[in-house]
């Protein structure tokens, strides 16, 4: 199984010893679950780890002087698409507004009076879509295939070159190149389907 | 179709049916006080210095039945009459904004759908125009009836057979002689569609007078309504703006200063409402007429104009804005666009609302070109121009409030004064007479006896208004308090439903992972966190169930306490056995002595509170301290509480006040100590804030601020 960051921001210190977070850990591993009281911190890690494949806990509202869920996930937004943030809340649905978190892509909604395995739906959610990803699928290729990783295999037109793992990891910092890599990969393939160079089920 | 055309002449055009056209009218004018508005206003925009409106034979409704709408307006040239008036959907008041000169007046009707209007009152229409020079009316006949039988037609037709359309109708027109010098126009409605009666022609009247604002300064141009009816009150009435301010209880008129850009607005100072100017708010300059009024004065105006009081209008260049412009006879349907009742769901008891107020602001095209009505009509577009209109509005209104506290409040100390100085005049009275008694006759002692008992019956009565008069103002003071803690009860119950949640999770999570995975021996550390949660949780859920039936239960017995006195029993008396077995030295120290006028139990609980929070956060100190200062100024309490335990933490400083908060879970903390002290203290009018530490290094220090009246 890929390896999965489980990242819960929650200014509720009881939720650390929730047991949603101990099924958590047994399932992605103690080491992979981080629990951050205040959303700084969270967004730190985040912004450090953007080459892991992370899912995100976020709860919506913080103390008066710090950010709330709608501009954590803001931010989350901004510094990549790719990972899945759920809402994790006790908030009023009805006096909430949404508008925004469906603007910067929320993966989900939890109610903290959620049972585990209702939660879980959500993450076997998230799970699944990272495994589908364009990024995992390139780095399950780079692990099957014996190619040279490190090796050049693209220049841009400003002659710096990129080796798959470099394109990888642009991909999944969201860099400008990055993003341009996402897009050329899908063109190519829709343009060998279209000319029936390659086939889907091969 | 003819083969030999060339492709590109090969068109199909849009039709449009009746049913289309009616419906469009149906949306846009909902009712017939509204379809009159809708006409006069179309009179105001052609320059027209009077319109009248008759209502012939129109109760009972017979075949007779008239209603004739007729101007001196500028009237139509056969040009416009079929460019404009028979083209649905134009409306030259889109492009201009402003009627011809030399009126300039702000166009009203700016939809172009006065034809709708007269298809809701009737079946017929003969229009005539005439422009001025000119000698020729031109007559224009619509029946509207023969649109509803092709539209009843179409219903039944198969899609596939030749059917007119709405455009195929012909409409006859023709020229009549005419004045040279007379212009209008000239509606003549009949086939009427609904009885008038006197109540429905009075309904015209009233909401017809609210078009022209009553207060707009007399301009070059005025615009009058007549009313002509069968009906006495109603035979030939000019539509007069009703005289509010004989009957209002406050009546307040703002203005402005252009050249100077001063926006005169009012402040409430001790009773009496004093117009101020300050410099000109964001939306511009404007005018504003408010009255206010009582239970008495409401009656009284209710009572002769047979009106409802319904709150502020916006008047552009003395015209009515649409927004306000549109009849609802509900009043509970009526729209608060101000917002003015909306406040009166967001905390407190003594707030007016649009059924005691009614008024005009006054806005212009010029002065504040940012308030702009949105195009259905319905509000203004949501702006910060906009947006401080209505605050500048609201703000007016707290004036009042204000004032109408201080005048409740000054009559209550009145009335309990006047009381008192008649019960020693009493007393007065009752010595001269018992000394007039002892030098008198037998005969006018005996007289004097009888008056003396009457005296006495008198003083008793006297004394027993007196005791029920400051029982009914102590009542009112508990009711007062009792609306306060039910204030604090609806934050409480948000907060409560919130706590609620996270248990309820925390539980739910807690059995299910409990069913799922017991008996497993490497587990057991994990089931015995799990039974310990479930018993914390559900003992703040206890508590927060308890605390809500505090609420209910809570007295509101009002008396003087020395607050001092209060502080000292419950630091050497209440509070010393677990001072002295925790080993905490108390400090109490005080300047001035104050007597507040409150209900005891709920000072106790602030300090109640205090004290226990600061025990658990010694728990594990050395050199215990806990200390209490104070100090006394004119007309406020400043008191220090402070404690050299484990502190607070800089991230929880604004957050220690929120309910069920709390760093003590362990210790039994629910976290509803600080959130009770802070309500009961903003109930005071008071203040509390966590301020920099007095004992150093750790330690917490609170500074709670109670302004009092001597």
């Amino acid at each position: 199984m890929m390896e999965i960051k489980i990242v819960v921001i929650d200014d509720d210190q009881r939720m650390q010893e929730d047991t949603l977070i101990w099924s958590l850990k047994d399932r992605f591993g103690d080491e992979n679950i981080s629990f951050f009281l205040t959303p700084n911190e969270g967004l730190d890690y985040i912004g450090n780890n953007l080459e892991n494949n992370m899912i995100v806990l976020l709860d919506i509202n913080f103390p008066q002087n710090q950010i709330d869920g709608h501009e954590i996930l803001a931010e989350i937004s901004n510094m990549s698409k790719l990972i899945p943030v759920i809402l994790w809340s006790a908030v009023d649905e009805n006096k909430e507004s949404f508008s925004d978190f469906i603007n910067n892509q929320a993966f989900g909604f939890i109610s903290k009076t959620a049972t585990s395995r209702e939660a879980t739906s959500h993450i076997d959610k998230a799970v699944l879509y990272l495994e589908n990803s364009l990024d995992n699928v390139l780095e399950d290729w780079i692990i099957q295939n014996d190619a040279d990783k490190d090796a050049p295999i693209y220049l841009t037109s400003d002659d710096k070159s990129y080796s798959l793992n470099d394109i990888l990891r642009e991909i999944r910092l969201q860099t400008a190149i990055g993003k341009e890599f996402s897009k050329k990969f899908n063109d190519l393939t829709i343009d060998l389907l279209l000319r029936n160079k390659e086939n889907l089920n091969g | 179709m003819s083969m030999g055309k060339k492709v590109e002449d090969n068109y199909i055009k849009f039709n449009f049916d009746v049913s289309a056209y009616r419906l469009l009218g149906r949306e846009l004018i909902t009712d017939r006080i509204t379809a009159l508005f809708e006409i006069v206003k179309n009179s105001y925009d052609a320059n027209s210095d009077k319109v009248s409106v008759q209502f012939i034979s129109v109760s009972p409704k017979s075949n007779s039945s008239k209603i004739i709408i007729k101007d001196d307006g500028l009237g139509m040239k056969l040009d416009d009459l079929k460019n404009r008036w028979m083209v649905i959907g134009t409306s030259s008041k889109r492009r201009e904004r402003t009627s011809p000169s030399p009126y300039n007046r702000k166009v009203v009707g700016k939809k172009g759908i006065g034809r709708f209007a007269v298809d809701l009152l009737g079946s017929r229409l003969v229009l005539k125009t005439k422009q001025k020079n000119t000698d020729k009316w031109i007559c224009l006949e619509t029946n509207w009836s023969t649109y509803s039988d092709l539209e009843n037609k179409q219903l039944e037709l198969p899609f596939d057979e030749k059917k007119e359309f709405f455009t195929d109708i012909k409409n006859k027109y023709w020229f009549e002689d005419g004045d040279e010098n007379k212009q209008g126009t000239i509606l003549e409605i009949d086939i009427v569609n609904d009885e008038w009666t006197e109540y429905d022609v009075g309904r015209a009247y009233k909401e017809l007078s609210k078009l022209v604002s009553p207060n707009a300064k007399t301009t070059k141009y005025p615009f009058k309504i007549k009313i002509s009816s069968q009906y006495d009150s109603y035979k030939d009435a000019w539509v007069k703006p009703i005289p509010i301010i004989d009957y209002a209880t406050k009546a307040i008129s703002l203005s402005f200063d252009k050249q100077k850009e001063l926006q005169e607005v009012i402040v409430h100072e001790k009773g009496s409402l004093v117009i101020k100017t300050v410099p000109k708010r964001q939306f511009g300059l404007v005018e504003f007429t408010l009255f206010y009024f009582d239970k008495t004065t409401k009656r009284k105006f209710k009572g002769e104009f047979n009106i409802d009081i319904d709150g502020i209008k916006i008047y552009r260049d003395g015209i009515i804005t649409t927004p306000f412009a549109e009849h609802e006879a509900n009043q509970n349907k009526q729209k608060d666009i101000l917002g003015i009742d909306k406040r009166r769901y967001s905390g407190f008891f003594d707030k007016i609302n649009s059924r005691d107020l009614m008024g005009y602001l006054e806005i212009t095209d010029n002065e504040n070109p940012n308030i702009i009505e949105t195009t259905n009509r319905q509000d203004f577009i949501d702006n910060s121009d906009y947006n401080e209109l209505k605050l500048f509005i609201i703000e007016q209104i707290e004036q009042i409030e204000k004032s109408l506290k201080y005048e409740t409040e000054n009559i209550r100390e009145t009335t309990k004064s006047d009381l008192g100085n008649a019960n020693s005049g009493l007393k007065a009275i009752k010595k001269n007479l018992s000394e007039i008694k002892r030098g008198a006759s037998p005969a006018v002692k005996k007289q004097l006896r009888g008056v003396e008992a009457n005296l006495g019956k008198l003083q008793g009565t006297f004394n027993k208004s007196i005791k029920d008069f400051a029982k009914l103002e102590q009542e009112s003071k508990q009711k007062e308090s009792l609306f306060f803690s039910l204030v604090s009860l609806q934050t409480y119950a948000a907060m409560f439903s919130h706590m609620t949640k996270h248990t309820i999770g925390h539980v739910i999570r807690d059995a299910e992972y409990f069913s799922e995975h017991f008996p497993n021996e490497r587990l057991n550390d994990r089931f015995k966190t799990i039974s310990g949660r479930i018993f914390s949780e559900f003992i703040t859920l206890r508590d927060g169930v308890d605390f809500m039936l505090k609420y209910a239960q809570s007295d509101d017995e009002i008396e003087d306490i020395n607050l001092f006195e209060l502080l000292d029993n419950l630091f050497k008396n209440i509070y010393s056995p677990i001072f002295r077995k925790e080993g905490i030295e108390t400090q109490l120290d005080i300047v001035g002595s104050l007597i507040l006028r409150y209900n005891k139990k709920a000072l106790e609980d602030i300090f109640d509170n205090l004290i226990s929070n600061s025990i658990k956060a010694l728990k594990s100190q050395k050199n215990k301290k806990i200390k209490c200062s104070g100090i006394v100024s004119n007309d406020e309490l400043t008191l220090y509480f402070s404690d050299n335990g484990y502190g607070i933490l800089e991230e929880d400083k604004y957050r220690i006040f929120d309910i069920f908060f709390t760093r003590t879970a362990e210790d039994g903390g629910a976290g509803i100590g600080l959130y009770m002290v802070k309500t009961r203290i903003e109930a005071m009018n008071g203040s509390i804030e966590v301020v920099k530490n007095e004992f150093e290094p750790t330690g917490a220090t609170f500074k709670i601020t109670l302004p009092f009246q001597k």
